[in-house]
């Protein structure tokens, strides 16, 4: 385990033993990363859709906060983060369909995510154009181990698959990223 | 990419900074599907203390009798364990172990069902109840039939309450799966114990009353599950 992820794990036992300075570095720390994945999960593309990241930004700390006793410090803060704003995402779906359909319709992404390891392959403008074109599942599976750095377990938790498949979504994902900027690419040329 | 820090909203501080309690984290989830063994056990164990042992266990042996019933009871507290797993963000399991677990539990219920009733076809509900029960009982069995399925499904019901309180504050993502597993968990266990008193072997009864009652815990778990996933994540 990283010196970060220790450094969240203490906290976030301080955090579960009454310490509001422990949630405010918590918050801190996670926040930006758990926005900019609930924004790929909304699929948003306008500012109403930075809008609703926020709002399932904030509703996701206020179930962290709700349900702090259900972390248990033998897990990783971040991906039990992660997981629990995935979830968030999802009942909130399920409960307003208007999200499902921003969801279908993503589409000139201007504060989605763009992988660092996809930058020599194309513009940042193509990427997300290319990444647009992959399947849901794919691009969850490649931003969380290429953006965010989890590790293939660590993702397999938190979708509940296996470790195997986490990896060849993200893999399958890379593949189908490099042929939609091929194409793109001969499409400019 | 602009990596934006959002400052957190006033609103969200102010509400966290009023409730800021200790709390004591989770167990894991084997150590929480552990825990609740001692109180499945008594519950399943409760129609055993009622009525005692079934009166072909002669025949049945040690294994049929007792080890069949300690696979159920071991695969139910795999059904809770695999449960809380799905309570927990970043602990779930592949989807197709959980369908697997599920699809086992239900194989071995009828395996052991049809094994028993190959060993001993017993059909005479030998009770220790009044001559006039128990002749009633011989010239209707559909009685027989509804009170082990209404019984079991009490006893079960209980679990399953029990259950639903200790996975309370679960973050599962599929909470409607997660309640139906613990509720497969409490219909297994009742199940191993309501095998060994039930003198009735015959599929029909087993099946048809026990199972239902297995299929009615798995229906009020999930139930239940949906209900508290719902509120716990309601969206104005």
């Amino acid at each position: 385990m990283s010196e970060g992820d220790q450094e969240l794990r203490a906290l976030m036992i301080r955090y579960q033993g009454g310490s509001f300075d422990a949630f405010q570095e918590i918050y801190a720390r996670l926040a930006p990363g758990v926005r900019r994945y609930l924004l790929h999960l909304a699929g948003a593309h306008s500012a109403g859709g930075s809008g609703i990241a926020d709002d399932l930004l904030q509703e996701t700390f206020l179930q962290v906060h709700r349900s702090r006793a259900g972390y248990n410090p033998a897990y990783a803060v971040r991906p039990w983060m992660f997981g629990l704003a995935r979830n968030v995402f999802l009942m909130n779906r399920r409960a307003a369909r208007r999200l499902a359909k921003v969801y279908e319709s993503r589409e000139d992404l201007p504060d989605f995510p763009v992988l660092p390891e996809a930058d020599r392959l194309g513009s940042q403008e193509e990427i997300r154009r290319g990444m647009a074109h992959l399947h849901p599942d794919q691009a969850e599976a490649l931003l969380l181990h290429h953006e965010w750095g989890f590790s293939f377990e660590e993702i397999a938790g938190m979708l509940g698959i296996s470790a195997a498949a986490a990896r060849a979504r993200a893999s399958r994902g890379m593949a189908d990223l490099r042929m939609a900027l091929n194409s793109l690419q001969r499409a400019r040329a | 990419m602009i990596d934006r820090s959002p400052r957190p909203p006033e609103a969200l501080m102010r509400a966290i900074a009023q409730d800021l309690k200790p709390v004591t984290p989770s167990p894991r989830p084997l150590q929480l599907a552990l825990r609740m063994i001692p109180v499945a056990l008594l519950v399943s164990s409760l129609i055993l203390l009622a009525i005692g042992l079934r009166p072909d266990s002669v025949i049945l042996g040690p294994v049929l009798t007792w080890g069949a019933s300690a696979a159920q009871f071991l695969l139910a507290i795999g059904l809770v364990w695999i449960a809380a797993h799905e309570s927990t963000p970043a602990g779930r399991l592949p989807r197709q172990m959980v369908y697997a677990a599920a699809a086992a539990a239900a194989l071995l219920v009828v395996f052991i069902t049809l094994l028993t009733f190959s060993t001993s076809a017993a059909n005479e509900p030998v009770l220790r109840v009044p001559p006039r029960v128990g002749e009633m009982l011989r010239d209707s069995p559909w009685i027989m039939g509804f009170g082990c399925g209404i019984g079991s499904t009490f006893a079960g019901g209980i679990l399953v309450l029990f259950f639903s309180w200790v996975f309370r504050n679960s973050l599962a993502t599929r909470p409607t799966v997660a309640g139906a597993l613990y509720g497969a968990g409490a219909g297994v266990a009742i199940n191993a114990g309501w095998r060994i008193a039930c003198p009735i072997s015959t599929p029909w009864h087993a099946l048809g009353a026990h199972g239902a009652a297995i299929i009615a815990t798995v229906i009020l778990g999930a139930l239940i599950g949906h209900f508290l996933g719902n509120r716990r994540l309601h969206i104005e």
